[in-house]
């Protein structure tokens, strides 16, 4: 059986996600993580197949065989969002965000959407990014776009957007073993409500 | 302040069967003042960071996350610091690696280290980062150069969850409380009325007995739409929880029960319905933010000292109480962590 590696962050726990991805991708062995430390000691396992952001398969020296498309395009939008009136990138003097690649490299990653200015504040999980702004940590979170009605529904603060000019690539798989090639077929034929959780429409 | 959760699983027999986690401490058969872990940095010349720490499941989730951020800059020494003479495994510690900063984990490493600082009132001592430590809020008094996270997940979090579980509106909590945490209730309401939450309050005396809980949680549940359950170890003692909470809670009107100890959410003994508990390792990892920071601000303590407030959280539901009393959202499942039942 195939190994498949996950290393992205979803609107559900991990616990359900994990149990999504094994009931999705049948004949894989997948196993998913949501911290950067633990995604880099698990890339130790030898996975046949890796699927996370682009920028952090570059980041470990991965080339993605496989790529998400929504709306035609493998790029999705990122919105900063606070409370009153929206944050301005540019402008905004702290920031939260999922903790993609360290505090070095997301730190890069946030201030190339945001601006140089921003401190950056890092949380491991989706639902953390809203404690953020109800503890008035911080000025914004940035998040993708399509997550945004997520973050409205769990609040009753008065939370406003701004979808950033900047995009950031959808999720994308890399070869790591022999096994990749059927991972990576089954991959591809992953059920639509599975793919709809990772922002993709469909794999190419 | 420290919950005593050993006592209640001693006191209530059935959760003790269950073998609900106590956070008992995994001894692996090493010494006293052993060095738990350290890690190496690959930096030349980097700094030490003393961790002072009991050995727990819970401890060493909060030592991963630390080192998962710190060890790449830092070198990290994890020293055990259990029974009486914790302020002397401190004070040696702080003597041999010359820490420019510590970490310190729980009361009674907190307590310890009061001490040590009491015997050395003109020393200047590194800057602190206190864990796991019950009730810590502003900035701690008791100790020299020292912040911290609080321990208690804050009631607005709480809320936020427990909204995106139970289908019915929830709008207003109830709380029992002592007079001596009326002022952390107050701030927790103060914060939690940011999402549209009321607080509504029930205080009782100092040493309640068993009547004035159950009374106390008749009148709330009256009133609100869910119980808060303050980790109070003097309210939840075996006592109180098997005459008071548990006849409290276990007669309609229904509201759900929100606890801060995963050994109070059980299918067999219908307490909790849900609890909210700190993310350990997450805690872990906002702990070696805040230490970073320091760092950055040449080892001295961020203006404000104030300590922060947990960013993540863990879930349980006791599964069989939540479907037999509330209307569960559909996704409820999706966002919970462990799931419990009969």
């Amino acid at each position: 059986m195939g190994k498949l590696l996950v290393y992205l962050h979803v609107a559900v726990k991990q616990r359900a996600f994990q149990s999504l991805l094994s009931a999705g991708l049948p004949g894989v062995a997948t196993t998913a993580v949501g911290r950067a430390a633990d995604f880099e000691r698990a890339l130790q396992d030898a996975p046949d197949a890796v699927l996370s952001l682009p920028i952090v398969l570059a980041a470990n020296g991965l080339t993605p065989v496989l790529r998400g498309f929504a709306h035609g395009t493998a790029d999705e939008r990122y919105a900063l969002v606070g409370t009153g009136a929206p944050p301005e990138a540019g402008k905004v003097a702290s920031v939260g965000a999922l903790d993609l690649l360290g505090r070095e490299g997301t730190n890069k990653f946030v201030r190339r959407l945001v601006g140089q200015q921003a401190r950056v504040e890092r949380v491991t999980k989706i639902e953390d990014l809203l404690p953020l702004l109800q503890v008035q940590r911080v000025e914004g979170v940035l998040l993708p776009s399509r997550l945004v009605g997520d973050l409205r529904a769990a609040s009753r603060l008065a939370l406003a957007g701004r979808d950033l000019d900047q995009t950031v690539a959808l999720p994308a798989a890399a070869s790591r073993g022999a096994g990749a090639a059927a991972v990576l077929a089954t991959l591809g034929k992953m059920p639509k409500d599975l793919s709809k959780l990772l922002g993709v429409e469909e794999w190419r | 302040m420290a919950l005593t959760r050993r006592s209640f699983i001693v006191g209530v027999p059935a959760l003790a069967a269950l073998g609900c986690s106590t956070g008992q401490e995994e001894r692996v058969g090493a010494s006293r003042d052993a060095v738990l872990f350290s890690t190496r940095s690959r930096k030349p010349g980097s700094r030490s960071v003393l961790v002072c720490m009991p050995e727990t499941r819970q401890t060493s989730e909060v030592w991963r996350g630390l080192s998962d951020e710190l060890s790449r800059e830092f070198e990290l020494i994890a020293l055990r610091t259990e029974g009486g003479d914790a302020s002397a495994t401190i004070a040696r510690g702080i003597e041999r690696y010359r820490p420019a900063g510590l970490v310190l984990m729980n009361n009674p490493t907190v307590d310890g280290y009061r001490r040590v600082q009491a015997h050395a009132q003109h020393t200047a001592f590194p800057p602190s980062v206190i864990v796991m430590s019950s009730f810590l809020e502003g900035t701690p008094a008791h100790l020299r150069a020292a912040t911290g996270i609080s321990y208690e997940v804050p009631l607005i979090t709480v809320v936020t969850n427990l909204r995106k579980l139970i289908a019915t509106p929830i709008d207003r909590i109830g709380v029992v409380h002592r007079g001596a945490l009326s002022g952390f209730v107050r701030r927790q309401a103060a914060l939690a009325n940011r999402e549209q939450t009321a607080v509504i309050r029930e205080e009782v005396s100092q040493s309640p007995n068993a009547s004035e809980i159950k009374r106390a949680l008749r009148r709330l549940k009256q009133r609100c739409d869910a119980i808060w359950v303050l980790n109070d170890d003097r309210l939840l003692t075996p006592r109180l929880l098997a005459d008071g909470w548990l006849h409290g809670l276990n007669e309609p009107p229904w509201v759900p029960t929100i606890v801060g100890a995963a050994s109070l959410v059980s299918p067999s003994q219908s307490f909790g319905t849900f609890a909210v508990l700190p993310d350990h390792t997450a805690l872990g990892t906002q702990a070696a933010n805040l230490m970073l920071d320091i760092a950055d601000n040449d080892w001295t303590l961020p203006s404000s000292g104030a300590t922060q407030l947990p960013l993540s959280t863990t879930t349980t539901v006791d599964l069989t109480q939540a479907r037999e009393r509330f209307a569960l959202r559909p996704s409820a499942l999706a966002q919970v962590d462990k799931v419990l039942e009969r």
